[in-house]
């Protein structure tokens, strides 16, 4: 018998109880795993969808809505001859409903611009020219609109023709409905607008480089900032706003768990009270004791995060697939988000120990020869 | 920490050297706040390889005399010394309680989700012995007092003489020079309470450790070679001469 087998005994010697603080643990984990997998995967799915598109820096006011602000697509003309910058390309991205999806991601782009280039057709044809009436949907789109070539699609007041279907490398590509920028500027009225300039710098520019083109770029036009492609979503006020609620809404779960440790600890400590005296009767020190309790509740949190981890990624697997958001969620459930998580839940444990360990260290070993 | 440890027990032992077990003058042992006067001066002298019997009506004191002899609570006032040491100005007391002394408890006190093997282990953790060492001396122990077919039973499926055998292996799991005992055939019928008493008699005398065993049965007082009697926190009575 070994230590580790002291501290399982103790565990098991409720296994209901043990179980649904488990639970409760498990619970809070996995809304940390989700929540935060969930916003993170969220900021990576649009930095992907801008390197398929093969962008260096994106120029857009992102301010306190998940899709940017619309300003003159005239300002694009003031960067387009600085050195440094090989092509832009204007763009109109909007997050809308359309028809049986209560979000989805409308990109129109600069006709003939470079963000076409990445598009590969799985089927049909791109649009023939800037104005016809047409668009071609992501792979991820055309599932969740349910839509094949030749279906119709009611975007705003217009009715316009699915003609092709596109792998566009990265899941915000796939799930989006992408048109032209000049035929989505009319029938959205929004002549003359665009909200997103995505630019390709020259080839060999380091990471140093693209930051300073940057600085140079944002004196050129203030009513927007230019940013390395995908730091600008993690930049904007909606997606802080968002990764702020999801560790608030994490640290709530967390401090639940915490509380759940605690008093399933502070029970044990209680209802084990004569068996701790027992102990320090036969000759365990009083450090020896603290230990104990302070590794059950640690192999609590451990176990507990096991547990949330395998819910989590469970949780956010069946979200994925749901049909109000397929194809708009990426989630980030890297090893180190999961090793993250764990980590907490074991550190809950110990902090959620600390207080029953010092209680059941306060005991008199004479308590033994009562009872 | 590790190599401190033993060191400290060596020197410990090595100090307490060959005078009396236990000496105690003037002890003293107030509960709530002194209004409860469980021991009101108690001189004491027991020697090695003694079989000391203390008795008494409820109340009189001589559990608490127990819990004293064991470190388990500190006096108030008066001297308590063990092989020449003031036992309770020793620097590590849960040493003591491990290695020094073995306590045999009336309710058995057995960790019920441990069972008889692993309960008998439980007092080696404070030694240095491998997981392997602390089994087999546990099996052993359990050899000696005769329960080798339960060694996986837990304390539920065992019977009452079969608790206290266990706890009395358990008491010896560090090889005690004392043996403390607090009603120990309390809680048996009076034939487990006979093997009982048998069973810690001559593990007594084959090990030649010193005995001191609380009972308010003066018939197994009678069985002891010294009979403390106990009252109002007082001896009333030793019948050691010399002491």
């Amino acid at each position: 018998m070994t230590f580790f087998t002291v501290i399982v005994r103790g565990l098991m010697r409720r296994p209901v109880r043990t179980g649904l603080t488990l639970v409760g643990i498990s619970i809070g984990i996995a809304a940390v795993v989700a929540l935060v997998g969930i916003s993170r995967g969220f900021e990576q799915s649009w930095s992907k969808g801008m390197k398929a598109r093969g962008t260096d820096i994106v120029v857009s006011n992102m301010g306190n809505a998940l899709a940017p602000k619309p300003f003159n697509s005239s300002l694009r003309d003031s960067i387009v001859s600085l050195p440094k910058i090989a092509a832009t390309c204007g763009l109109f991205v909007d997050l809308t409903s359309i028809e049986s999806s209560s979000m989805t991601i409308v990109s129109a782009r600069e006709w003939g611009g470079f963000a076409w280039q990445s598009l590969n057709l799985v089927s049909g044809r791109l649009p023939k020219d800037a104005m016809e009436p047409v668009v071609v949907l992501g792979q991820n789109a055309a599932e969740v609109l349910k839509k094949k070539l030749g279906d119709p699609i009611q975007i705003e007041a217009k009715e316009l023709t699915v003609v092709g279907i596109v792998d566009g490398g990265a899941l915000v590509e796939n799930g989006s409905v992408i048109l032209s920028l000049p035929l989505y500027q009319k029938i959205s009225s929004n002549e003359g607008k665009i909200n997103i300039i995505d630019i390709r710098a020259t080839p060999g520019l380091n990471e140093e480089d693209i930051k300073k083109l940057c600085a140079e770029i944002n004196v050129l036009i203030p009513e927007a900032r230019a940013m390395p492609a995908g730091d600008n979503v993690g930049n904007s006020q909606a997606y802080k706003f968002i990764s702020a609620m999801s560790w608030g809404t994490s640290l709530l779960a967390v401090i639940v768990g915490v509380l759940g440790v605690m008093n399933t600890m502070l029970m044990t400590v209680f209802e084990r009270k004569q068996e701790i005296c027992i102990l320090l009767a036969i000759g365990w020190r009083r450090a020896r004791i603290i230990r104990m309790v302070l590794l059950e509740s640690a192999l609590l949190g451990l176990l507990g995060g096991i547990g949330g981890v395998m819910i989590g990624s469970i949780g956010v697997k069946v979200l994925e697939r749901m049909p109000a958001i397929h194809g708009l969620l990426e989630p980030d459930l890297s090893p180190r988000l999961m090793a993250i998580s764990v980590a907490i839940s074991v550190i809950v444990g110990v902090i959620s120990g600390l207080y029953p360990a010092w209680r059941s260290s306060r005991l008199k070993p004479s308590l033994a020869m009562q009872g | 920490m590790a190599h401190i440890r033993p060191y400290l027990m060596k020197q410990i032992l090595s100090d307490f050297g060959s005078a009396a077990v236990f000496e105690v003058t003037g002890l003293k042992k107030n509960y709530d706040d002194g209004n409860v006067q469980a021991l009101r001066g108690v001189d004491l002298k027991i020697d090695q390889g003694e079989f000391v019997a203390i008795t008494g009506p409820s109340g009189c004191g001589k559990s608490t005399l127990l819990q004293m002899l064991g470190a388990l609570d500190s006096p108030n006032d008066g001297t308590l010394n063990y092989r020449g040491k003031s036992l309770p100005g020793l620097a590590d007391l849960a040493a003591y309680r491990a290695k020094e002394i073995g306590i045999i408890f009336q309710a058995f006190h057995l960790l019920p989700t441990f069972t008889a093997v692993e309960n008998v282990q439980l007092p080696m953790f404070e030694s240095d012995r491998p997981a392997s060492e602390r089994k087999d001396q546990a099996i052993s122990l359990l050899k000696a007092v005769g329960l080798e077919h339960r060694i996986n039973h837990f304390p539920t499926k065992l019977s009452g003489g079969e608790r206290q055998r266990v706890a009395i292996a358990r008491s010896l799991a560090n090889g005690p020079s004392v043996l403390l005992a607090d009603e120990p055939t309390g809680n048996l019928d009076s034939e487990n309470a006979h093997i009982i008493l048998d069973l810690i008699i001559r593990l007594h005398r084959e090990q030649n450790m010193t005995l001191v065993l609380v009972t308010h049965d003066l018939t197994i007082a009678a069985r002891a070679s010294r009979t403390i009697q106990m009252m109002d926190g007082r001896i009333l009575s030793d019948n050691n001469a010399t002491s």
